[in-house]
């Protein structure tokens, strides 16, 4: 090291900055005490017991361990949404390789197996983001669903249960189990990840690389440090807590059930970002997300455990107090943690850089105000996008090469080409009228929204909330009808409002506060699926009037209905029988929202903010205006999905709209859109979603062989889909954008021509 | 006039470069010699930073040589180019914002004592650092991004200075900078001279080459169209190289002494 040897100066005695604790970590402290105190004023039969605080403790172990191992991974400036899925991934392969029903193995082999596949999801992860440099929230959410399909797959979505064969085995099982202290022994797992935790970023080179890499990577890189090799350590580290976790989890239960984990890695970013980390990178304490785990499922626990009231109910006439629990209904819980991920995710960059707080004191005190601090906006555009830029290959080319060369054109073939297969596979079934129609109504959920998402993601921004937006749409107009009472035509427009609001906090967050757009929607993702879960819990929500339902009927229904059918037999009747409503629709969103995008100078000012903002900006186009609107579009497409769902189904369910998120960004990507903003255009997006439904239906085809038939069970045909995303957004990164068979061919040619000197 | 016959520091022969179709530099030579300030002058798109990219390494040449101390070297990135003592100054510094002054001057190689990083050791260090350039940051603790542009530099060259270099290149340096702030950049790089450092300055701004500048090397479309020594010259006659000079008009800066004489 060539670093310049100095004799010491006497200052050298003084006091070195924390490093561990700061200032935000207090707060968090005092706002819990404030928090518990509030819980025990309000239910003192819960809080004011040990149990309480024991409780909490061990619910806080289990996300504490993950958050350690997030909290390296946010402070590089990426994100790991995978964690909850792999948590429950770990505790289904231990239990499958465990339990006496499946393999039957030894606890070693069973925790070696968990641990290999843990370890190998964080490898995926960090492959995929810092070799293959996916968008990490694009990545790490697929992961998200094909862990969630795998998890399925293996258990058959059934519980596993090893009660009897865990006794056998005291020395692991101890772990889930309460010490004579009082405690549950996963505390001391929780306690000792935090610490080593602790002192590996404060205090070592490994957390300073972390820091570094996450403030700056270019200067990190000048700097010598491998950034990607940092990053993928964090991606390691985060699936190895994970893993972990899960363990911990099923030496508690002594099993699993399939939902294991579910929506866990919302708790884990919220406590991380609430423990003062940033979104934005280089910034964060494993401290502050240990306090940020306590205080999340604080706020949990203040939540689900119920606030005792008095409820006076009417009985025969008289107002009789009723003792009860108004316990918050499943989905509050979710849809609060959305909100502050959200919320905790502000706090950073408009209260404490901008220094709110001290020129609020200083106002009062009749001070002069402190300056107001830099404008956080250019940080935090930098999240967005991490990636390559693209050339135009069909400048140049003509005719045939011409149509070769447009981006949409693959997609186009290859739902001709899957059709094709279809029909091959099932000459009998799948070209007949019940397919096709069956065909055109999935297409048309996933056309929909994608048709908004092409809006979004040509604009540079994405919205991960489509599928929760279309549930909670689809339960506010069930809810408008079946609890309110009010007529369909209101209905329709209630749940069409309610999509937009979405949209528009969507836009707000995004766009007003400057947030990168996966975390704002990633927040409505949760939030919107928790409320839609608070609307519905308790009340059936089915039996619609018929007149609500015609928009999910076919033409001829709705032609019958007001007694004009045609008869039957003749062309019209055909067409009218094979046509649904929400075709139609769909059909004509697609024609207007086709020519408003190719065709308009309000489509091209999408395109150009898309492709270079602050150019657009130059320019003179207000891309604010233009991103906040594409957001709002894409809420009412994926509301109007919502309101359709509910009139076809004639009831809500809960997983209404469940991995169309997934579904929808897919469609658009291969399509032609680019994750990186500027591209897609309607027709892409539609041909792209015709390939997802095709797939879809392809891979749910019954197979009929020489011993039976065969059907892909629906999870495996999600972990399809899944790979399917990452493979275009990979083929969108390295064959569209850095053209990496160009690259390939002049490297071949060059180094052929040239041959390498010394 | 110095005569400074001895080996120079850097010196790079008959380099070509080409970006697929476009030619960036064509049979470009340079010379550097030990506690010198060369100011590297010219266009945009003039091949200034291609040309010093190839010296760090970050670029790779077509063709030519490049001798450091008078042995030809071969630099594929540019870590292998701070190991013999030259170190870059990127224009917009390449700090980490989020971290002290200290962790930004020995970003990548903090110093160690076992598993944990050696504040109290690298805290020393970087003041002592930041005293050798005789830059006032006002404490090693404070944060980069609260730093004005100037003091972020002192910070970029300081972090440079640490690695004992021989040759510094500083890329643009006054372009963010208040008239203070450039002044005070200036004083330093005199201070670095007189610690023996050669320096390259990229820039476009001819008074401050003019100000420090021993030597003024003019680029035109990637070709050298002549050096001045700045004791012999105008800024008027290094602007007339740049807008009309050619190859073949190109005279080496003692030539051009000795053509004047």
């Amino acid at each position: 090291m060539a670093a310049v040897e100095i004799a010491a100066p006497a200052s050298a005695r003084r006091r070195l900055p924390l490093q561990l604790i700061g200032g935000w970590e207090v707060g968090l402290i005092i706002f819990m005490v404030i928090l518990y105190l509030i819980g025990a004023y309000l239910n003192p039969k819960f809080f004011g017991t040990t149990a309480a605080l024991s409780s909490v403790l061990r619910d806080a172990a289990r996300y504490g361990v993950m958050a350690v191992g997030m909290t390296f991974v946010i402070v590089n400036k990426d994100l790991d949404l995978s964690v909850g899925s792999l948590y429950g991934l770990t505790a289904v392969v231990f239990s499958v390789a465990f339990s006496p029903s499946y393999f039957d193995a030894g606890l070693v082999p069973a925790i070696g197996w968990a641990l290999a596949i843990g370890l190998f999801v964080g490898l995926v992860n960090g492959v995929l983001v810092t070799i293959l440099r996916v968008p990490a929230f694009i990545a790490t959410l697929t992961i998200l669903f094909i862990g969630r399909g795998f998890v399925l797959g293996l258990s058959g979505g059934k519980t596993i249960s090893f009660i009897e064969k865990a006794k056998g085995y005291p020395d692991f099982f101890i772990i889930g189990e309460n010490n004579t202290w009082g405690f549950n022994n996963q505390v001391y797992v929780f306690v000792i990840f935090a610490i080593v935790g602790m002192f590996l970023l404060a205090k070592t080179r490994t957390g300073y690389q972390t820091f570094a890499t996450g403030g700056n990577e270019l200067a990190a890189t000048y700097a010598g440090i491998s950034t990607r090799w940092v990053r993928m350590r964090a991606y390691l580290m985060s699936a190895f807590c994970a893993t972990i976790a899960g363990l911990m989890q099923v030496a508690q239960d002594r099993g699993m059930i399939a939902q294991s984990g579910q929506g866990l890695e919302l708790i884990v970013i919220a406590a991380v970002i609430v423990g003062g980390a940033s979104i934005l990178g280089g910034r964060g304490r494993v401290l502050g997300s240990m306090l940020g785990v306590l205080l999340v499922v604080l706020i949990g626990k203040v939540l689900v455990e119920g606030v005792p009231t008095v409820r006076i109910t009417i009985i025969d006439g008289k107002e009789v107090p009723v003792q009860a629990m108004a316990q918050l209904p499943p989905g509050a819980v979710p849809a609060f943690l959305g909100v502050i991920l959200i919320v905790a995710v502000l706090i950073e960059p408009w209260l404490i850089r901008r220094q709110v707080f001290p020129r609020l004191w200083a106002r009062l005190r009749g001070k002069p105000l402190p300056p107001v601090g830099d404008a956080t906006s250019i940080a935090i555009e930098g999240v967005q996008t991490k990636g390559s830029h693209a050339t135009d290959r069909a400048l140049n080319a003509t005719g045939l090469r011409k149509i070769l060369a447009r981006r949409d054109i693959a997609a186009i073939l290859l739902a001709v080409v899957l059709w094709a297969v279809g029909l091959y596979l099932r000459p009998d079934f799948w070209g007949g009228l019940d397919n096709s129609f069956n065909l055109i109504l999935a297409f048309t959920e996933v056309a929909l929204l994608s048709i908004g998402l092409t809006f979004v993601i040509a604009n540079g921004d994405i919205d991960l909330s489509v599928g929760s937006v279309l549930a909670m749409s689809g339960a506010a107009a069930g809810a408008a009808m079946k609890i309110l009472g009010y007529d369909p035509f209101t209905a329709i427009v209630i749940g069409l409002l309610a999509g937009s609001a979405a949209g528009v906090v969507n836009a707000l967050v995004t766009v007003r506060f400057g947030l990168p757009a996966f975390v704002a929607t990633l927040g409505m993702f949760y939030t919107a699926r928790g409320i839609s879960a608070w609307i519905v819990s308790g009340f059936p929500l089915s039996g619609f009037p018929e007149g609500y339902n015609l928009i999910g009927r076919k033409l001829i229904d709705v032609l019958a209905y007001v007694g004009v059918a045609p008869e039957k037999g003749t062309l019209f009747f055909d067409i009218a029988s094979a046509l649904s409503v929400q075709s139609i629709f769909m059909g004509v969103v697609a024609i207007l929202a086709g020519v408003f995008l190719g065709y308009t100078i309000w489509g091209q000012q999408v395109y150009a903010t898309g492709g270079n903002r602050r150019a657009a900006d130059y320019a003179g186009i207000n891309t604010d205006r233009v991103r906040f609107l594409s957001l709002v579009f894409s809420a009412l497409c994926a509301a109007a999905a919502g309101v359709i769902y509910i009139a076809f189904y004639r009831s809500f369910t809960p997983t209404a709209g469940q991995f169309r998120e997934l579904d929808g960004i897919a469609s658009v990507i291969i399509g032609g859109g680019s994750i990186f903003g500027g591209y897609g255009t309607i027709i892409g997006s539609l041909a792209g979603a015709a390939v997802i439904t095709l797939l879809r239906a392809l891979l749910s085809l019954q197979i009929i062989t020489a011993d039976g038939s065969f059907v892909l069970p629906q999870h495996w045909v999600n972990v399809f889909i899944g790979l399917i995303l990452i493979v275009a957004v990979l083929i969108d990164i390295w064959v569209r954008q850095a053209g990496i068979f160009g690259q390939i061919k002049s490297f071949l040619t060059s180094s052929r021509r040239k041959p390498a000197n010394a | 006039m110095p005569e400074n016959r001895e080996t120079p520091i850097v010196e790079m022969r008959h380099i070509y470069k080409s970006f697929g179709a476009v030619r960036a530099l064509s049979d470009v030579n340079l010379v550097l010699y030990p506690g010198e300030i060369l100011g590297l002058v010219g266009d945009n798109s003039a091949g200034k930073s291609t040309l010093m990219k190839i010296m760090t390494g970050a670029y790779q040449r077509d063709t030519g040589d490049i001798l450091i101390s008078g042995k030809p070297v071969h630099f594929r990135s540019p870590h292998e180019s701070r190991d013999v003592g030259i170190e870059m100054i990127y224009q917009d510094f390449a700090l980490c914002g989020n971290m002290d002054v200290g962790q930004n001057i020995f970003l990548g190689r903090w110093p160690r004592r076992g598993f944990f990083v050696n504040r109290r050791r690298m805290y020393e260090e970087a003041s002592a650092v930041l005293k050798r350039l005789k830059v006032d940051v006002n404490s090693v603790f404070q944060r980069v991004e609260s730093l004005s542009g100037g003091r972020q530099q002192s910070v970029a060259i300081a972090r440079a200075i640490s690695f004992n270099p021989k040759v510094v290149i500083l890329d643009e340096p006054t372009a963010n900078l208040s008239v203070m702030a450039t002044e005070r950049l200036l004083e330093t790089m005199l201070e670095l001279k007189k610690q023996g450092v050669a320096q390259i300055i990229i820039s476009h701004r001819l008074q401050d080459i003019f100000a420090v500048g021993d030597r003024v090397m003019v680029l035109k479309r990637g070709e050298n169209v002549g050096d001045r020594y700045v004791k012999h010259s105008t800024e008027q006659e290094i602007l007339g190289l740049i807008v009309q000079g050619t190859r073949e008009t190109a005279l080496t800066a003692d030539q051009a002494v000795a053509k004047a004489a």
